[in-house]
């Protein structure tokens, strides 16, 4: 803080009309939006916390609960998850690329992520179609009713990771993030690679369990 | 940006991939072994996936204490929902007493096997012409 004070110099650093000059900073020790999105993050988990602790009690109160594998289709979920790991694999490579000042290398990475997260979406609605079709609605029984409503929640979370992601692409193709400065991209990764650790969770507890 | 975050993301990316297909292998083959055993195998998969994601892909091993002490809690907050939701487990004496998919009748008390049959019997019911 006082390096910042030392620093400053009247001659250029003075604020246009009667601006205040502040010596210090009240914010947290680390970039706003970063204490932001943890924050959120944080309020995410407990969400999902409790539907998942409502899940262990509706199916612990059952009589039965039966084999997720005779109901629902694990393979194609199964390759469906790998999209999504690999999907945020693929973001990790965007950001690098930023880290790394390749523009292009920005572009590509990304526009790989926001595909593999629109193949995953679109997996997921041919699943709902296809479950549907064979009597499988929310209010058919407790075991649907849990299993639309987790992994609704879950799909609606990475439709709104995919439209940040688009926001991203937009604003690095006008060459938005820099080496210096990447943090809006790092920010919608955050949320990218949150969504596939909860997913990552809800697969194995509604799927496998 | 802070501090140098770079890692082998290929080989925590191959370890994710490797991993869920263990999990899936685990949980196919493992459906008549014991459920300790089952569960156990399938809750160890999924843990590792999320902290190998947790820890590399956000970042969490390059952050300072202001993230940890904003995120350090949540596991806390977690286990307290789960200790009231044990307690509920606990003291739940499985009200439902018929297999979830089938329907029990209020007036007759009969257990219908398979809901499917149910919903079309009742649309078909509802399509049928009603007595003058």
């Amino acid at each position: 803080m006082s390096d910042s004070i030392a620093v400053y110099d009247p001659e250029v650093d003075a604020p246009a009309h009667h601006h205040p000059v502040y010596d210090y900073d009240s914010g947290p020790p680390v970039e706003r939006g970063k204490f932001a999105i943890w924050l959120f993050l944080a309020t995410e988990v407990m969400f999902f916390s409790g539907l998942i602790g409502a899940y262990i009690v509706l199916r612990s109160a059952a009589g039965s609960w039966p084999d997720p594998a005779e109901r629902l289709a694990v393979n194609l979920t199964a390759i469906n998850t790998f999209v999504l790991i690999t999907s945020s694999w693929l973001m990790v490579k965007s950001l690098f690329a930023a880290a790394a000042g390749n523009q292009r290398g920005i572009l590509f990475w990304l526009g790989l992520t926001i595909l593999g997260g629109s193949l995953f979406v679109g997996i997921q609605v041919y699943e709902y179609f296809e479950l549907y079709a064979h009597g499988a609605s929310p209010r058919g029984d407790i075991f649907w009713s849990t299993f639309y409503i987790m992994t609704g929640f879950h799909g609606t979370h990475v439709v709104v990771g995919i439209l940040w992601l688009i926001c991203a692409w937009i604003k690095a193709a006008k060459g938005a993030f820099t080496p210096q400065n990447y943090l809006g991209l790092e920010l919608a990764g955050l949320y990218w690679h949150f969504v596939d650790l909860v997913w990552v969770l809800l697969f194995t507890i509604v799927y496998l369990f | 940006m802070s501090g140098d975050k770079h890692f082998n993301a290929d080989k925590i990316f191959i370890a994710l991939i490797v991993l869920t297909a263990l999990e899936v292998a685990w949980g196919l083959a493992g459906t008549d072994w014991n459920k300790t055993m089952l569960w156990g195998g399938l809750l160890f998969c999924a843990f590792f996936k999320g902290w190998l994601i947790a820890v590399y892909f956000m970042h969490l091993k390059f952050e300072g204490k202001v993230i940890y002490s904003l995120i350090l809690p949540t596991p806390f907050l977690v286990m307290v929902i789960m200790g009231y939701v044990g307690s509920d487990v606990a003291n739940s004496d499985a009200p439902y007493d018929h297999p979830v998919g089938s329907m029990k009748s209020v007036e007759t008390g009969d257990i219908k096997e398979n809901l499917h049959d149910i919903w079309h019997a009742h649309a078909e019911e509802a399509e049928a012409p009603s007595a003058p």
